[in-house]
């Protein structure tokens, strides 16, 4: 096994402190819940082992007695397979990552037995090719045959909220420019108060 | 590829931004070395992430060094300096796209940039060789992609996901080139596939009013209305989304902060130039 402060990323004379807030920053970083469908979920969840046995490892060394804290998540996603659902292969291969069979095996039914499953099974193959708009069409058509299915909801909110997702709190376009804090309005705050602070130095 | 791969400056420390413009100018020199001084002129951003990226996973950044510009004689700058051949192929990279991005615009555009476009692709043709020979697989994923570009705009109920599918998959291919192990594959090939679907994506967004306007073929534009901002905006976000999942699982060695800016902040501002034209289009 890999050195486990190299794992974390801290150096060996870290601070417990700092070793938990290590490790609570990579558990975030690789949580199942961002690869919730992703074809990656399951190197996200090796790191995520990884990361755990580590901050186990360092926390036996240091005679912490057991690791706490250590977030050991066993709900490896997709698991739950429903052996009774009518699709099990096609999940089966989507669960390899082999979706070229999974899709013939999806294409191959008739247009009458094309339930709401069949499309969420459907869209998850485009999910995984990358093909994020089919994926999204498809999940749309699932939810709206079957309003009440979990699962398809939460595929749907998965793609829901990484397309409202824009990094770094930038102001959409639609948004009037005019209404948010821009850089400038920053600026002019911080010379203002530096002013303030000036004015009180120089009267003390 | 367009140069919408960029950095938000304002965010970078200044020791950082100095190791990207050192990055530019070795790829730069690099460049002018290998195949011709004007080849220099067109290096784009894009060209730039791409080296620092495989760098960055190679750790084959070994320094800097002083030294001259080389265009500008009198100006001072700083090169990185590379162990392995990550500027080699970066350039190219930069050179085979350049080629078939070239004799794809023979294709269309008007009767005097034909003529000037005649004339140049003889040289570019003679570089494209050398690079091809030194990096085989580049040119075969590159020419692969035109063909499939090709088919995809030729068929007229072309979804965005099939219009965008060739450019990731280039992306992709040559992303995965850099992998150690087949796990590794697995992630360079995700992120490459959304960051070049973003790339192409985000290019026909760009592009929008001009294709309106010229009736060429843009993904974006299908039922003839004026086309919906807040639809393309998503299509963007899930790509910058999805590459954001996969760069997480990247062993990221060097340049962390630079990359990690232009992922977080660099692509997302570019869109949102992008977006807002659009958007300001629609509403003269």
């Amino acid at each position: 096994m890999n050195n486990p402060y190299e794992v974390l990323g801290v150096s060996e004379n870290a601070t417990d402190e700092e070793i938990k807030a290590a490790y609570r920053k990579l558990a975030k970083k690789y949580h199942p819940d961002n690869y919730t469908d992703s074809p990656l979920a399951d190197v996200a969840e090796q790191k995520m082992k990884e990361i755990n046995e580590a901050y186990d490892t360092i926390n036996q060394m240091r005679q912490k007695g057991k690791g706490t804290g250590s977030t050991a998540n066993n709900s490896s996603y997709g698991s739950d397979t429903n052996s009774s659902s009518q699709f099990y292969s096609v999940r089966i291969y989507i669960q390899r990552n082999m979706i070229d069979q999974a899709e013939q095996l999806l294409d191959s039914t008739p247009m009458g037995s094309r339930t709401a499953e069949w499309y969420y099974l459907k869209g998850m193959c485009a999910y995984r090719r990358g093909w994020s708009e089919q994926a999204f069409s498809n999940f749309t058509t699932a939810c709206n045959m079957d309003p009440n299915n979990s699962e398809y909801r939460a595929a749907m909110n998965n793609m829901q909220s990484q397309r409202t997702y824009n990094y770094g709190g930038y102001n959409q376009p639609n948004m009037q420019n005019q209404t948010g804090c821009t850089c400038c309005d920053v600026c002019t705050a911080m010379i203002c108060a530096d002013c303030l602070c000036d004015c009180c130095n120089a009267g003390c | 590829m367009f140069g919408y791969l960029q950095i938000q400056k304002s965010e970078l420390l200044v020791r950082e931004f100095d190791a990207y413009k050192a990055v530019y100018c070795g790829l730069c020199k690099q460049i002018g070395k290998e195949y011709s001084f004007l080849t220099r002129f067109g290096l784009s951003y894009d060209c730039t992430f791409y080296a620092m990226l495989i760098m960055s996973v190679k750790r084959s950044c070994t320094g800097f060094s002083d030294g001259r510009c080389t265009c500008n004689p009198l100006k001072k700058c700083k090169f990185a300096d590379c162990s392995s051949d990550s500027y080699s192929k970066a350039s190219a990279f930069w050179i085979i796209s350049a080629y078939y991005k070239l004799k794809d615009d023979l294709k269309d555009d008007g009767f005097f940039k034909r003529f000037l476009l005649r004339m140049v692709i003889p040289f570019f043709s003679h570089w494209h060789k050398k690079a091809a020979r030194k990096f085989p697989k580049i040119d075969r994923y590159a020419s692969e992609m035109m063909e499939m570009q090709a088919d995809a705009e030729n068929d007229s109920d072309c979804s965005v996901d099939k219009a965008a599918h060739p450019t990731a998959y280039l992306l992709a291919n040559i992303f995965s080139l850099e992998a150690q192990n087949d796990t590794d594959k697995r992630v360079f090939y995700e992120f490459g596939y959304h960051i070049g679907r973003w790339v192409y994506l985000i290019d026909a967004a760009d592009d929008i009013q001009k294709d309106m306007e010229n009736n060429n073929f843009n993904p974006f534009l299908k039922s003839g209305d004026k086309p919906d901002v807040n639809y393309i905006t998503a299509v963007l976000n899930q790509s910058l989304a999805r590459a954001y999942e996969a760069y997480n699982l990247i062993d990221i060695k060097d340049f962390k902060g630079i990359l990690d800016n232009m992922i977080l902040l660099g692509f997302p501002s570019v869109q949102n130039k992008v977006t807002e034209k659009i958007y300001g289009g629609n509403n003269e």
